[in-house]
């Protein structure tokens, strides 16, 4: 048991998703319950459902080369005013620093089309960690929710 | 809380397509969101009027589309206006740079008067 348990002050919400592009809105599903449940603010709400989406989209539609049924595992932790997201799957190894940051300065005519779904969500989550764990990819993501900073208003 | 599914309704005036979109957009129906506006855009709108008033969520399978129906439309000619989104899908369209690629209006009405200008 971690310390974290120990302190019992905190949510914790875990499930498993199939390699399918309608899974994300099961996910979204579960996601908005955990956070209304919670009092999660919306703009915070979104942030997690936008980067779980990315990160699920990316996984499901090129993180895997045999055509074969896999689950990813997500992990949605509230300690305090820190919200935690762990997206853990057995996909193929993937670079998610490769990517240049696509330029937001550009006209409708010179704009390239993609690229933005890693880059949205490094914008919206205050931290963003990959690492390669014995064959799965395993994403940490991290965000204050604005709890605190609501409830003193 | 359900997902709301993504839904379409356009209606055409003078020339001009309102679409209003409803639900989310995500990986999941993004194409099928593009290829319900490519079958509503004529090539003699003089402009598409996009109301996302009742469209809760868009990632950036969403904005894809959005991008590529925005290009479509600057080659034919087509003023394109986006109109009505939530403060969340304000934040979103700011943080990809999408505000300043696309007019976005308030209202529909500031749209539809935006069209003058």
């Amino acid at each position: 048991m971690s310390a974290a348990d120990d302190a019992g002050n905190n949510e914790l919400l875990q499930f498993s998703v199939a390699n399918d592009l309608r899974e994300i809105a099961v996910a979204a599903d579960r996601i908005d319950e955990f956070c209304s449940a919670n009092g999660i603010p919306p703009a915070t709400a979104y942030a997690i459902n936008l980067s779980v989406d990315e990160l699920l989209t990316n996984t499901i539609s090129y993180g895997y080369e045999d055509g074969g049924e896999h689950r990813i595992d997500l992990m949605i932790r509230l300690d305090g005013d820190v919200l935690a997201v762990e997206i853990s799957d057995d996909g193929i190894e993937f670079a998610p620093d490769s990517a240049d940051d696509p330029d937001t300065n550009a006209s409708i005519e010179d704009r390239p089309i993609g690229g933005l779904g890693i880059f949205l969500t490094r914008k919206m989550m205050d931290s963003f960690d990959y690492r390669r764990d014995e064959g799965r990819n395993i994403v940490t993501l991290t965000k204050k929710t604005g709890i605190a900073s609501q409830e003193n208003q | 809380m359900e997902s709301e599914t993504l839904n379409l309704q356009t209606k055409r005036e003078d020339d001009v397509l309102s679409a209003r979109v409803g639900g989310r957009i995500d990986g999941s129906n993004a194409a099928r969101f593009e290829e319900m506006l490519r079958s509503a855009i004529e090539e003699s709108d003089r402009a598409v009027i996009m109301d996302f008033e009742q469209l809760l969520y868009i990632s950036s399978a969403g904005l894809r589309a959005v991008l590529i129906t925005a290009k479509s439309l600057w080659k034919q000619g087509t003023t394109f206006v986006l109109c009505s989104l939530s403060d969340q899908l304000t934040g979103v369209f700011a943080s990809s740079g999408f505000d300043r690629m696309v007019k976005i209006r308030g209202s529909r009405s500031e749209a539809l008067d935006s069209l003058d200008e």
